[in-house]
């Protein structure tokens, strides 16, 4: 039913080059969330009108399938819709929020993964004292930092963590990508991952 | 779960997990585990936390593309069952909506807030015009409010129509201006008539939405609303 994974390398790594990751100021995001969390059907339409284009280009990287992105996407605003209180809560950049809300709708369709009950994932997302990164001098400053210890990395474990966020690649695709056994795939990008854990605490 | 034997020596098992996590490299059987280990270790938490800023910087790579036309409707429609009205003044502007509510023939909550409008865009003539609010019942909540805005003292005196004091909880009044985040009016007696000053320099007017939520004893602890939302109203003009 997926594609195989070589025709998912049809998306280049990009590095850096793009357009903010919205048009849409933070703040007017963070203004609507929390009066969609009041029920504010009004607010909940200017949302998706601000955020949809961006959400569904997360979709469809993710799953390669406009069919099953649009199934995703419209997965994605009714859960913004029933937990946007649980965001307003929290000080995370509204923008990752959502990102993160299509990242793991997305990886549950990919991976079969059944979530019941509270959604964990979503309380994990929203479980952030720190700001985000709103400034644009700050996020930029991000930007440059994941660029810097990305290329610490050899290209190909680089491309791999880059696959895995990007483009939800599984370990099995990994594998295939790189030509390498599954078992030794885990051991590399552990230690890759650890390494890059270390230059992103710094 | 597995253990570290096969992952390689020295590689911290906990913190690996994580970053696996975060990736969503884990597959069906290990997420679930995964995520509740997380959620029940804050030194695992936090080394979430840490790695989620930092891939949030690669999220301007998800390039941006138009949903296709009708979306949003059928988003609308598993939510709600149908679409909204176009424009919410539609229904909330509507005198015969409002009266239904009032006369309790609809299951709808009521914010009815008379007024003076005092802003200097309004014609004199129309100063002595009320504003009222109507909206749909929040989940059936069956919590309803008066809200009477006294021009002379500047107050807002609100007074519950309808709902239950609750032992654990307070209810909070918000107003909304626009598209700005809600701003707190303080704690509300479901059992006593209040007076409650509009925020700041805000003034109360024609389109100021006003919300009940249900927060923790004393008020939302973030400033920002935190429980559900029971009941709400905008202002207009009668």
């Amino acid at each position: 039913m997926r594609q195989n994974p070589s025709r998912r390398l049809a998306s280049p790594p990009a590095l850096g080059l793009e357009q903010p990751p919205m048009a849409s100021d933070p703040s007017e995001i963070v203004g609507l969330l929390q009066r969609v969390a009041l029920r504010d059907r009004a607010a909940f339409r200017l949302l998706y009108l601000r955020t949809s284009a961006k959400l569904f280009g997360v979709c469809l990287r993710i799953l390669k399938d406009r069919a099953e992105a649009e199934e995703a996407l419209q997965e994605v605003y009714v859960k913004v819709w029933q937990r946007a209180d649980r965001y307003v809560a929290s000080n995370f950049s509204p923008i990752s929020w959502l990102v993160a809300v299509a990242r793991n709708t997305c990886l549950d369709a990919l991976r079969g993964r059944r979530p019941k009950g509270e959604d964990i994932d979503l309380a994990l997302e929203v479980a952030d004292d720190a700001p985000g990164p709103e400034q644009a001098a700050a996020a930029a400053g991000e930007r440059a930092r994941i660029e810097t210890c990305l290329e610490k990395l050899e290209p190909d474990r680089a491309a791999a963590v880059r696959g895995a966020y990007l483009d939800g690649l599984s370990y099995e695709q990994l594998a295939e990508r790189h030509n390498v056994p599954l078992n030794t795939i885990r051991t590399w990008l552990r230690r890759s991952l650890m390494k890059l854990r270390d230059c992103l605490s710094a | 779960m597995s253990t570290d034997d096969d992952r390689g020596e020295g590689i911290d098992e906990g913190r690996a997990l994580v970053a696996e996590y975060a990736l969503g490299l884990l597959d069906a059987a290990e997420h679930g585990p995964a995520a509740r280990r997380i959620a029940a270790d804050p030194v695992l938490a936090a080394e979430l936390r840490l790695w989620r800023r930092r891939l949030a910087a690669l999220d301007h790579q998800f390039a941006e593309e138009a949903a296709p036309a009708g979306m949003f409707a059928r988003i609308e429609r598993r939510l709600f069952g149908a679409p909204a009205p176009r424009g919410l003044s539609a229904v909330w502007g509507s005198l015969a909506l409002w009266r239904a509510a009032a006369a309790g023939s609809l299951a709808v909550a009521a914010i009815a807030i008379g007024i003076s409008l005092v802003e200097p865009r309004v014609d004199p003539a129309d100063s002595a015009a009320r504003l009222v609010a109507a909206i749909e019942a929040l989940e059936g909540s069956g919590v309803s409010f008066v809200a009477l805005y006294d021009p002379e003292k500047d107050m807002v005196r609100i007074t519950a129509v309808s709902g239950a004091p609750m032992p654990q909880n307070d209810y909070e009044l918000w107003a909304i201006e626009g598209n700005a985040a809600p701003v707190s009016m303080g704690v509300v007696s479901a059992s006593a008539r209040m007076e409650k000053k509009m925020p700041g320099d805000m003034q109360i007017g024609e389109g100021t939405v006003l919300a009940i939520s249900i927060e923790p004893k004393g008020g939302s602890p973030t400033g920002a609303p935190t429980g559900p939302v029971v009941a709400m109203g905008k202002a207009i003009a009668i």
